[in-house]
């Protein structure tokens, strides 16, 4: 019965071929907005990636105790990781390596060949065994870095404000007063480690003139290890060390950016709003001029709730195409563009979640923008309405 | 027992302080079959008893019983449903749908009534046919002449067969050779498709065709110099 008694399809689609210029004025804008929540969307996604795909639970930081919870500042003596892997049981051990990494990690001025200026970069200076505790780590390009080479994250250049080919492999950087040559790329799933540039530890620490370290990373047997590192840390308060799990790390640092994100929502829905506003005025427009047409469909017998159905049919129709345009521009432009932020960089992620609410928001500036209007020229009584110019 | 009863209607407007009363209590019957013309002033009211008829209007008080239904009782979703199984509309601007061609918009009536798609067609075919517009069903309302879109618009008021063809002013706004036309037309609707029709009129020859005319003054419906009475009072 309700299936009978609609108006056909045909009437709402070709409604909107009636005056094309408005109709294309409109698409332009839904798809303007529906493309600014993809990219908000895309950057708290991003966002969320690159800190969510950087903690392991088995992975063990040890570092200052005074550091509070960042890491650029904390100090810790040169032999902690020696005396950690001679007191603490359960460190993972393979082929007799121990999967235990001295970092080196600070944010410094670099210069790449073609730039002027200084950009801020994070350098992390390692040994052989940081890829085995920071397990996502994967050289893509060259290799591992020699003496007076580096090796950089594939968001590095972002986060430089630099172009990609100024840190392609064999291409040179300057930091603290020397010149390395990039010996390879690396990939880490996202995670932050990608804006982050990789130098020879002891190499590191002859350049700054340092004998300390900042952490060190310990890969544990089980989650349950970070007890018994924290046991450790607490007996030997000359050290000043604290101990954290990676992904209790991060996850603070999500909390940390919390409000980032929250911000990122509202702006979704003050973008959704302001579309919706933009929406309705064009459908006001829309409905205004047909009040006599939309009468003598009622006087011929179709119901109220049918000419709505038609109405929002027409702008939701509209709004889906605005969709589809913004999704596909979100999926080849947006996605993966790289953002720079305090921290690192990340890159917009354009994923299910994204598209879910940038197709949420077409329904919704279709459904919300159609019904108003449509519904003040339902209220006009029919007699009056078909006599209306 | 007749087609149509308006049984003691009234029809009242508050406009501020006083109340306008276009329809003062009256009555009509209409049998099946009668081609009956309404005139009167302008403002006199046919419009409005025409649209009350016509299921698109309320009466503030009274009857109108069509084919047994007393309409004043439906729901407005009812009534809708009603208008489209027993009414025929013809408008004096025509007003047809602009982005369906005359073929669709003369379907529209039919899309509200349970219907094959084949038994549709034959439908729109015979109605087109009978305004003699069969060469003309892609076009759409822009692409065609004053008369040949009144001639659209009374193919859609007749292709679901309805009870009752109402036409407020037919011929309204067009030249008299397509007046003529369309007088002709309609006489046919009556005569060769029996169909009851009922048409508001300002032209005294248009009037004329008809086989009842009816005037409307002062709030009160009189035929041949009488007043009509109430449907009641008449079979009594
Ligand atoms: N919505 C309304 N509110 C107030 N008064 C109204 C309304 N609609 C109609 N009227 C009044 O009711 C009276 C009858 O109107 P109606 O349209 O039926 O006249 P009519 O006989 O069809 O006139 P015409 O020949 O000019 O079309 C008029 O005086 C008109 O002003
Ligand atoms: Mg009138």
């Amino acid at each position: 019965m309700f299936g009978q008694k609609l108006l056909p399809w045909d009437y709402g689609v070709r409604n909107l071929f009636r005056r094309p210029s408005r109709s294309a004025l409109t698409l332009v804008g839904l798809t303007i907005v529906v493309l600014l929540v993809l990219v908000v969307v895309g950057f708290i996604r991003g966002l969320e990636k690159s800190l969510a795909a950087t903690g392991n639970p088995n992975v063990v930081l040890v570092y200052a105790l005074s550091s509070g919870a960042d890491i650029e500042n904390s100090s810790i003596p040169g032999r902690t990781p020696a005396l950690l892997s001679a007191s603490v049981d359960g460190v993972r051990r393979q082929h007799g390596v121990e999967y235990v990494s001295p970092e080196l990690y600070l944010g410094t001025r670099i210069t790449t060949a073609n730039m002027t200026e200084p950009g801020m970069g994070l350098v992390r200076g390692v040994t052989t065994s940081a890829p085995l505790v920071r397990g996502k780590v994967q050289l893509t390009e060259g290799t591992w870095p020699q003496s007076g080479e580096v090796m950089v994250g594939r968001l590095a250049h972002s986060k430089l404000g630099a172009s990609q080919d100024d840190l392609a492999v064999g291409q040179q950087v300057a930091f603290d007063g020397q010149t390395w040559t990039i010996s390879g790329l690396f990939t880490a799933a996202g995670s932050a480690f990608e804006s982050e540039i990789w130098a020879p530890l002891a190499e590191l620490q002859t350049t700054l003139k340092r004998q300390d370290l900042s952490l060190v990373a310990v890969s544990m047997d089980s989650p349950d290890g970070v007890a018994d590192i924290d046991l450790f840390c607490r007996e030997r308060i000359d050290l000043e060390l604290k101990a954290v799990s990676e992904s209790t790390y991060y996850a603070a640092m999500q909390k940390h950016y919390k409000p980032v994100r929250m911000l990122g929502w509202v702006v979704v829905a003050l973008v959704a709003g302001s579309g919706i506003f933009a929406g309705l005025n064009t459908m006001y427009g829309a409905v205004v001029g047909r009040v006599r047409e939309l009468a003598t469909l009622q006087a011929i017998g179709f119901r109220r709730r049918a000419i709505l159905l038609t109405l929002v049919q027409e702008a939701t129709l509209l709004a889906c195409a605005g969709a589809i345009m913004a999704c596909v521009v979100g999926i080849f432009v947006v996605d993966g563009a790289a953002i720079r932020f305090t921290m690192g960089a990340f890159m917009l992620t354009v994923d299910s979640v994204g598209i879910a609410v940038a197709c949420g928001v077409a329904a919704l500036l279709g459904i919300v923008g159609a019904l108003p209007p449509a519904l003040k020229a339902m209220r006009l009584p029919v007699v009056e309405a078909i006599k209306s110019i | 027992m007749p087609l149509v009863e308006v049984i003691d209607v009234s029809k009242e407007y508050a406009n501020g302080e006083e109340t306008i009363r276009p329809l003062d209590g009256v009555s009509l019957s209409i049998e099946e079959g009668d081609y009956v013309s309404l005139m009167g002033a302008s403002g006199s009211g046919k419009s409005t008893l025409l649209n009350l008829i016509a299921g698109i209007d309320q009466a503030t008080a009274g009857e109108i019983i069509v084919a047994g239904t007393d309409i004043t009782k439906l729901s407005r979703g009812k009534l809708a449903d009603w208008r489209a199984a027993h009414i025929g509309y013809i408008f004096q601007t025509h007003n047809l749908i602009p982005v369906l061609t005359a073929y669709e918009n003369v379907e529209l009536p039919l899309l509200l009534l349970p219907m094959s798609s084949g038994e549709r067609r034959k439908r729109v075919e015979i109605a087109m046919e009978a305004v003699d517009l069969t060469s003309r069903a892609t076009h759409y309302p822009r692409q065609m002449s004053g008369g040949q879109e009144q001639r659209v618009g009374i193919a859609r008021a007749i292709v679901a067969n309805p009870t009752v063809v109402v036409a407020d002013e037919p011929t309204g706004s067009l030249d008299d050779e397509t007046t003529e036309q369309i007088l002709q037309l309609l006489s046919r609707v009556n005569e060769e498709l029996n169909m009851t029709l009922l048409m508001v009129t300002h032209d005294a020859d248009a009037g004329a065709r008809a086989r009842r005319r009816i005037r409307l003054e002062r709030g009160r419906l009189m035929e041949n110099g009488k007043e009509l009475q109430t449907a009641k009072l008449h079979t009594a």
